[in-house]
């Protein structure tokens, strides 16, 4: 297969991008044009997605030629995580964009919105095919810039531009990053080409690693961590709710993983510095945790989503970090899946509230159950993964993934106990239980097969990998056992307390608003 | 506890000061009354899961529509009528007239700052100055504008923040700590705590919340003397504070509203007022140091305190806006008088009746026009049964009534079959919902959700293309969650009294009896019934729709009307009833049927209930009717395709269908907008009419009516609901920021009971922007409603001296009140002090 056959994938970006361009023509009301436009290039894009997956499936991995000098310019990379990514960002887009067509019928600026949709979708489709470098700076700053000129799509709304801005400046630092870590890369490698570098990159593994490469794993995770929203710089994600669903849902479908994407696309060099790697883990695990619990304490739906994510991008970068790059694709797309379904059916919640019959779940299962529970989950993992006939030689990191899985099957089992044993409940709850765990093995090999060419395997850990991945489980298990405990303790002041700092996700996003000067600027608000 | 709050019954929608109840006068009582007062201006918000219009002016119907104009300026900085431009156009394309101008001029009478004539009136309107009030000044404002630093925005997002999770309706899992404090504790209690407004640059919060009282009557009394304010003026200034957390205070004000409904007490509203009352003075004190912000409250405590003239400006748009109304009513008495046909055979073939509710009249005609053989007839959707409707397997359920009442009788959803069968039903529902719920905990636990979007998040991939396409639903309907269709078809009310979970459900004999006689007689039918006779009751079909309800049955208490219909429908069909009926005058001949309906609002599809009791002598009746109804709901749907933006012709059907299953839906149907008249006459007067979905219509026959009870039911309930109505959208579409919810696409629902606009501020109100806008225009026109009852005018003159709630809506200007008479028609407009005046 020639390698330019890899370009012909521009063809995508290329289509998305000319209905944005259409929108300069047509950027008002009832913009037929641009709307009928923009369903055909995003599905034609899909097709084009479809086509180079089946290419790779079949090919192999290839670069296409260069278009550009002195390695500055697009060419296309084609392997198992750009096409992976390639058909998810596809079909975000024909959702995004048909959900647009009506949500904002009667808007004075649709085709102006529908327009910046695309934009960011080619952008974004730039980057996840980027073959170069430079290219892919360009498409992770483009998407950063188009995806702001979203963020404040209603200008007039002050808290809209007060989180755009925390974003620009959180985007910014990551691009500091980013240009950084290429330019050792570039420095290191001798090559802008992506493919290149990978390919010395895992040629060199356990071998002299040239000057910069650590230094410049070191800023990839940090830039990774700046774009995916990581504790500290996670303010601006529940605030960017501001703006209109679709918005949200892209985003957090399509761009808030782009920090877990350049860490696997970047994978092979990424093991040449294990401290990069930690870094990752230990902020990624943490921001997982504080996400989910501070989650919990959210009473709107919009913004509970968005901790969501940033706990699910932070057990993401958890995953990368304990080298378990595969995994982290998986959960990039399910994830991208699940939330951008949940957004655009957040106005459905109230449906939920009509039929629930229950207020909340506050009784807490006793011991007994828990014990129960744990045997069940454990026995379910156990025994599924025997008849995979894999369990035993699993790497650790997986295994310690897959305490993860069992921990949180532990809380369904032991919650369906709850209130009295109804066998119909228990027994509906463990096939339930049952089909995640298949699910589980089933995608964790799939993902692994699809994408082992394109990803090096799971490296054996180090002593600091080994203690971090204990703390991973010990932490998680600590925090399942608080969750379940709660209700008993909700009473005392100390956890009373620790709520409110915790629902105020302990005030990281309150100094920065003090650093932006978030109140200075909404004083000549209207009242 | 305060006790005030239990003094009104909110049947008495009366809002003005009252007498506060408090004896003997303790210190502070004043300021408690002040407090109570404020709160009685707030109107109530109802939770999305029951979503029915408010008059967003409740609280001021005491006041005359200029005074309240100008309260709500003061308060809130809204405004009430449209801007001058809006009158300037109107009356430059010639929809207001010379004779309008000056007929709204002439009932303002002269006064101060007012026109004197017409010429001078079009040059207010042209001038486009918009008059411009002053909001009363609160510590946070002032302290904003001395500093530059947007206090006011800190409060009102942290009280919206702790209000949001005091009052979850089930959102967080892990819930607000202090819920069970009341709500000022509570609030306190967290002030202590957090330290956002510290890190924010307000120094020493946490101990300042801690010197605060403990107690929100205590707050109140301590914090007025803290700020260094006094005097009588204190209520309108509560209001105020109120209203800078509107939307919270409107959810506060239902929750004392539903718990007078059911005879207890909520101090709720009066909490909220001590909380904000609070964040001032920890303003005040945390910036105490700052002696800018110490001068200038100096200063605004003297313009709380002063005396003001009303200002004139608002006079002058109150008049252009009766004249725009008036321009309206000339063309609609102009149609009412050329339409009107009697019905042609002496027994018609099918009566149907529909819900008041505007959208029913397209419907009416519609259906009308196919089968001239058929009356219809109009009457409030919950056919006078105030039921609570208890869902299978569900021990509560919503009342489905107006919310002016509290439901008499509670009905449970249950199988038709034996008792066996409905047992083994219930207990799978409630095992697939336990189950659910287990599911979801799981889901969304901190751990758990790992787990749960690494196995499941891929099956979304199917879920967002089969709901982004309308194939399915994005979850299930809630009267079919945890349950199959086939057995969700077969549940319907059970009629039967019988003792469940310690209530009783259903209906003893008398109670039957009882009720239908009210519900003929009140839908002023005694003899001629047909072989059918239809209660359509009517509910929508929407999806990922918060505000679904509000396009349900207002009168069913933003519920489907189905439930009521069904009841009515089988009571009245029972032969114990129908003996009972003749005894007491009503002869329902033996061949009548009543069927129990549903009009689906967005789709005009009419469902038949409970057809297997319908006896076999009826088939081709049945048969027949529902060509009726086909043709109708095609010829409906037709009509309201041109609002819908969907092009006329063949494809129109399944359009509207497509639209009712999109998730991205933003304007499924157009609900009420457009409401502009009720009219209380024999369907005859309207027959033939087009009156553009824009009129309530409720069949009155008043010479049937013994005494005016009837009469005197119409105009103090569903008179008072349509007007209800019609000022919600009034205030949508006259200032959508104060008295509507903003734009949907920004739609965050909190709490599960309302929504946020964007990541925080205030709770919204009312209705959306969407709702009352096309992009283009404000497709609903904003008229107050036209009243025309076929009635002697003495008889409407009586009702109206009897009922304070009535009097202040006719003499306050919040509707516009006429009376029909003879042949041809003769309309007299009510003018202030019982006085007529023919038009």
């Amino acid at each position: 297969m020639p390698p330019w056959i890899a370009s012909l994938a521009l063809v995508a970006p290329t289509a998305v991008l000319a209905v944005a361009l259409l929108s300069i023509v047509q950027p008002g009301l009832r913009p037929r044009l641009v709307l009928a436009s923009s369903r055909v290039a995003t599905l034609a894009a899909v097709a084009v997605a479809i086509a180079a997956t089946l290419v790779v499936l079949r090919y192999g991995a290839l670069t296409g030629p260069l278009i550009g000098v002195a390695g500055i310019g697009i060419s296309v990379r084609l392997d198992a995580l750009s096409a992976v990514m390639f058909l998810l960002v596809s079909f975000i887009g024909v959702i995004v964009v048909r959900f647009s067509g009506n949500y904002l019928d009667g808007d004075g600026r649709q085709g102006a919105f529908v327009g910046g949709l695309c934009l960011t979708l080619a952008a974004v489709t730039l980057m996840v095919l980027a073959g170069n470098l430079a290219q892919l700076i360009l498409a992770w700053i483009a998407t950063s810039l188009a995806l702001h000129r979203l963020l404040v799509f209603y200008r007039e709304r002050q808290v809209a531009t007060v989180a755009a801005r925390k974003k620009f400046v959180t985007a910014r630092l990551g691009d500091a990053c980013l240009v950084g870590a290429a330019v050792l890369l570039t420095y290191g490698f001798g090559t802008t080409d992506i493919a290149a570098i990978l390919a010395q990159a895992r040629a060199l593994a356990g071998g002299a690693v040239p000057d910069g490469v650590p230094a410049a794993a070191l800023l990839i995770a940090t830039a990774a961590l700046l774009k995916s929203a990581q504790f500290p710089a996670h303010g601006w994600l529940p605030e960017v709710i501001e703006t209109p669903t679709p918005v949200s849902a892209l985003l957090h479908a399509g761009i808030i993983n782009a920090g877990g994407f350049l860490v696997i696309r970047f994978a092979d060099v990424m093991l040449l510095s294990p401290p990069s790697l930690h870094l990752l883990a230990l902020v990624g695990g943490f921001t997982a945790l504080f996400g989910g619990v501070v989650m919990l304490t959210q009473s709107s739906v919009k913004i509970s989503l968005a901790w969501s994510t940033i706990a699910q991008m932070g057990f993401m970068l958890l995953q990368c970090g304990l080298g378990a790059f595969s995994l982290a694709v998986l959960h990039i797309v399910a994830h991208s899946l699940y939330k951008a379904h949940a957004f655009l059916s957040s106005g459905s919640v109230v449906d939920i509230a009509r039929a629930a019959w229950v207020a909340r779940p506050e009784a807490r299962p006793p011991a007994r159950h828990l014990l129960l529970g744990l045997v069940l989950a454990f026995a379910l993992y156990a025994g599924i993964g025997c008849l995979f006939g894999v369990i035993v030689q699993e790497a650790p990191a997986v295994l310690a993934l897959g305490a993860i899985l069992i921990l949180g099957l532990t809380l369904l089992i032991a919650q369906s106990m709850e209130g009295g044993s109804d066998i119909r409940v228990v027994a509906r709850t463990l096939a339930a239980a049952g089909g995640a765990t298949v699910a589980h093995f089933v995608l964790q090999h799939g993902a692994a097969w699809l994408l082992s060419p394109a990803l090096p395997p799971i490296p054996p850990p180090g002593p600091a990998g080994l203690l971090i991945m204990a703390l991973a489980v010990t932490s998680f298990a600590a925090v399942t056992l608080l969750q379940i405990m709660a209700p008993a303790a909700a009473g005392s002041p100390a956890w009373r307390a620790t709520r409110v700092h915790l629902a105020n996700g302990l005030y990281a996003n309150a100094v920065f608003d003090r650093v932006v000067g978030a109140l200075k600027r909404r004083a000549a608000a209207p009242l | 506890m305060d006790a005030c709050a239990t003094a009104t019954h909110p049947l008495q929608v009366d809002a003005g000061p009252m007498a506060p109840a408090v004896a003997p006068p303790r210190p502070g009582s004043h300021l408690l009354a002040a407090a109570h007062a404020a709160g009685r201006r707030v109107a109530p918000l109802w939770p999305l899961k029951h979503f029915v219009a408010v008059n967003p002016f409740l609280g001021l119907t005491a006041l005359d529509f200029v005074q309240a104009a100008e309260s709500m300026a003061r308060t809130a900085g809204a405004r009430m009528t449209m801007p001058r431009s809006f009158y300037a156009d109107a009356i430059a394309s010639g929809r207001i007239a010379d004779a309008d101008l000056a007929a709204a001029l002439a009932d303002a009478g002269p006064a101060r700052g007012i026109p004197a004539d017409i010429a001078g009136l079009k040059a207010a309107a042209i001038s486009g100055t918009e008059p411009t009030l002053p909001l009363l000044p609160t510590v946070a404002d002032v302290a904003s504008a001395a500093m530059g630093v947007d206090w006011a925005g800190l409060a009102r997002d942290r009280i919206s923040g702790w209000a949001a999770g005091y009052f979850d309706e089930g959102q967080a899992a892990w819930a607000s700590a202090w819920r069970d404090l009341p709500p000022y504790a509570a609030w306190r209690a967290e002030m202590t705590v957090d330290r956002t407004p510290e890190v924010m640059g307000l120094a020493n919060v946490r101990r300042i919340a801690k010197d605060l009282p403990l107690t929100a009557e205590e707050a109140i009394i301590e914090s007025v003397a803290a700020l260094g304010l006094d005097g009588p003026a204190l209520d309108a200034w509560f209001h105020r504070l109120l209203m800078t957390i509107g939307g919270w205070a409107s959810f506060a004000r239902y929750r004392v509203w539903q718990s007078e409904l059911y005879g207890a007490s909520d101090t709720a509203l009066t909490e909220l007022l001590a909380v904000r009352l609070g964040w001032e003075v920890v303003i005040l004190r945390a910036l105490a140091g700052n002696i800018a912000v110490a001068a200038a409250w100096a200063a605004a405590r003297d313009e709380i305190a002063a005396r003001r003239e009303p200002d004139p400006a608002l006079a002058v748009d109150a008049i252009l806006q009766s004249a725009f109304e008036r321009a309206w009513q000339r063309e609609f008495f102009t149609a009412l008088r050329t339409g009107g046909t009697a019905s042609a055979s002496p027994r018609s073939a099918v009566q149907a009746a529909f819900c008041i509710d505007v959208r029913s009249e397209v419907f009416r005609r519609a259906f009308e026009s196919v089968a001239p053989e058929v009356e219809t007839i109009g009457f409030a959707g919950f056919f006078g049964f105030p039921i609570e409707y208890v869902p299978l397997g569900q021990t509560r359920g919503g009342a489905q009534c107006p919310v002016l009442l509290a439901p008499r009788f509670t009905v449970c959803e249950s199988l038709d079959t034996d008792d066996a069968e409905e047992a083994r039903q219930l207990g799978l529902r409630i095992a697939r919902r336990r189950a659910g719920k287990a599911w979801k905990a799981f889901k969304t636990a901190a751990v758990s959700s790992f787990g749960f979007v690494e196995t499941m998040g891929w099956r979304y991939a199917g879920k967002l293309a089969t709901d982004a396409f309308g194939l399915t639903r994005t979850v299930p309907h809630p009267s079919e969650e945890g349950i199959d269709a086939a057995t969700q078809r077969r549940l319907a009310p059970r009629i039967a009294a019988r003792e469940v979970g310690g209530r009783a459900t259903g209906f003893s004999d008398s109670d039957k009896l009882d009720m239908a006689e009210a519900v003929l007689k009140a839908m002023s039918m005694r003899q001629g019934f047909a072989r059918l006779v239809l209660l359509a009751g009517h509910g929508s079909t929407t999806v990922n729709n918060p505000h679904a309800t509000a396009l349900d049955c207002g009168a069913c208490g933003g519920h489907t009307g189905e439930a009521n219909a069904r009841v009515a429908a089988a009571i009245l069909n029972d032969p114990h009833v129908r003996t009972g009926l003749a005894q007491r005058g009503i002869g329902v001949p033996c061949d009548t049927v009543f069927l129990g309906c549903l009009h689906d609002t967005t789709t005009d599809k009419v469902t038949i209930f409970d057809e297997d009791a319908v006896p076999s002598s009826h088939a081709p009746d049945l048969a027949r009717l529902k060509g009726w109804l086909q043709a109708a709901g095609r010829r409906a749907r037709a009509e309201r395709a041109a609002l819908l933006d969907i092009a006329p012709g063949a494809g129109v059907d399944a359009e509207v269908a497509r639209r009712s299953r999109d998730w991205s839906q933003v304007r499924p149907e157009w609900g009420l907008a457009g409401c502009a008249a009720f009219i209380a006459a024999p369907r005859e007067r309207t027959r033939g009419c087009d009156l553009g979905g824009r009129a309530f219509l409720h069949s009155y026959d008043w010479r049937q009516d013994e005494g005016f009870k009837v009469l005197e039911l119409i105009m103090t309930a569903p008179m008072v609901v349509a007007s209800w109505i019609s000022l919600q959208y009034y205030g949508a579409t006259v200032d959508n920021r104060v008295f509507g919810s903003g734009n949907k696409v920004l739609h965050n629902v909190v709490g599960r009971l309302g929504v946020l606009e964007g990541s925080g501020g205030d709770l919204r109100v009312g209705l959306p922007l969407q709702s009352v806008h096309d992009g283009t225009r404000f497709v609903h026109e904003p008229l107050r409603l036209s009243v025309v009852i076929e009635a002697p005018t003495a008889a409407i003159d009586a009702v109206i001296a009897r009922h304070e709630t009535v009097r202040q809506l006719v003499e306050n200007g919040w509707l516009h009140l006429f009376a029909l008479s003879g042949e041809p028609p003769v309309i007299q407009r009510y003018m202030r002090s019982l006085q007529w005046q023919q038009t």
